[in-house]
């Protein structure tokens, strides 16, 4: 037998299937082999020597603060979708503040006095973020086989389509591009029986999957929120 | 399942966040140590750890206790680590690369009890490895945290990497061969 590779010795270390059948034997009656194992090894076993990285003071504190601070208010049914109506309505209302300015912006807007476009679009860039961190919860739950709230879900489209509003006259392809990908899967969402198949289910947490929309949604926001805090 | 683990999941999937408060308190470090690792970034790690929670709390009902607690957060905890690492590549265009019977001879090669000389060669080598690691690219990187510090599965890995398993393999053994190159002389001197 030829003496083993790098690569299978790295295998054998960690006893992952796929090195040659007689590895083993071969390993235990070739002193080079033998040599070059026991020196990766040394190696390997040294880096679980790794010194673990402790957290600055009082991390347990701050990680429950800023972990409590956006775990969602525990809340029955109806008030839960009257606080949902209720940050719709806002979005509404910040899209048309926007929208207004937008039209206005070199007479006196009345609705946005006092906003700058670079707060208009910072107030945009927030509520997006917002309106896709509620989409991903839905989309995870669906995608983790939870049948959808499809009153949410409908809710989540009319808002939606507020916001697309507001981002075709700012100009921003990118996020456009995926506030429509999104509002046709919560149509979707939307648009189920009470009790959907399960075969239904698959389709579309698949389909989630395939287009990596989750993944895309958090790029998106991650992207809106760091360009939020520096304009 | 860690015992006192046992109650306060309980309570936390009924929506009990003082008992989630407790599962946070008792397992944030390691979730840390392990974002830390993934991506060699303390404040990074802080944010991963906080995301980690998050999602273990939307999620707290598919855990069915096959795994212990901890090794289910340190799953979710790699993943988070890895939609950051992709998200920070994407916006730094980062370098990032692609990608029984008879007694065991790799047991056989174990190393025995330390010296006092050796532990301070050993101190000497963790103290490269720090800097070894860090020039990894953060696939290479978060690929061998997985395989040697989470003991996780090449197939595994190339779930959460999204790669196919030739590809995973490929980064974990371009990892071992650079912190080779790095550690070897070191280690030499150690033994």
């Amino acid at each position: 037998m030829m003496h083993l590779s790098e690569e299978d010795l790295i295998l054998l270390y960690y006893g992952e299937p796929g090195v040659p059948a007689n590895a083993r034997a071969h390993l235990a009656e070739c002193p080079d082999c033998a040599t070059q194992a026991r020196s990766l090894a040394a190696t390997l076993d040294e880096c679980k020597n790794w010194p673990a990285t402790e957290p600055a003071a009082g991390f347990e504190a701050r990680l429950w603060r800023g972990v409590a601070a956006r775990l969602p208010e525990k809340e029955s049914r109806r008030p839960r979708l009257r606080l949902f109506a209720f940050a719709a309505a806002l979005a509404s209302l910040i899209v048309a503040a926007f929208l207004v300015g937008r039209v206005t912006m070199h007479t006196a807007p009345p609705i946005t006095a006092g906003l700058s476009s670079q707060a208009r679009e910072r107030v945009l860039r927030i509520s997006l973020a917002d309106h896709l961190d509620r989409a991903e919860i839905l989309l995870t739950n669906l995608s983790n086989g939870i049948a959808p709230d499809r009153g949410r879900a409908a809710d989540l489209v009319s808002e939606g389509r507020l916001l697309r509003s507001a981002l075709m006259t700012s100009g921003d392809t990118g996020t456009l591009a995926l506030v429509d990908d999104v509002e046709r899967f919560l149509l979707e969402a939307a648009n189920e029986p009470e009790h959907p198949a399960d075969a239904e289910m698959t389709t579309l947490r698949r389909r989630i999957e395939d287009d990596s929309l989750i993944f895309k949604i958090r790029i998106i926001k991650s992207n809106l929120r760091t360009r939020g805090q520096q304009s | 399942m860690d015992r006192g683990d046992d109650a306060a999941i309980e309570d936390a999937r009924r929506g009990d966040r003082d008992a989630f408060r407790a599962l946070v308190e008792r397992h944030g470090r390691s979730v840390f140590q392990l974002a830390c690792r993934m991506t060699g970034n303390t404040i990074d790690a802080e944010d991963i750890a906080q995301e980690t929670f998050l999602k273990a709390w939307r999620e707290m009902r598919r855990f069915d206790g096959r795994a212990s607690f901890g090794t289910w957060l340190h799953r979710i905890c790699a993943n988070c680590s890895l939609d950051h690492l992709r998200a920070r590549n994407r916006r730094n265009i980062s370098s990032a690369t692609a990608e029984p019977g008879a007694p065991d001879p790799m047991e056989q090669i174990a190393a025995s009890s330390p010296s006092p000389e050796r532990l301070a060669a050993s101190a000497q080598v963790a103290a490269i490895l720090g800097p070894a690691m860090g020039r990894l690219s953060d696939m290479e990187r978060a690929a061998f945290v997985m395989r040697h510090y989470e003991g996780m599965g090449i197939e595994e890995i190339a779930r959460a990497l999204g790669v196919q398993s030739g590809a995973a393999k490929h980064t974990v053994f371009r990892a071992v061969q650079k912190l080779r190159r790095a550690l070897e002389p070191a280690v030499r001197a150690a033994r």
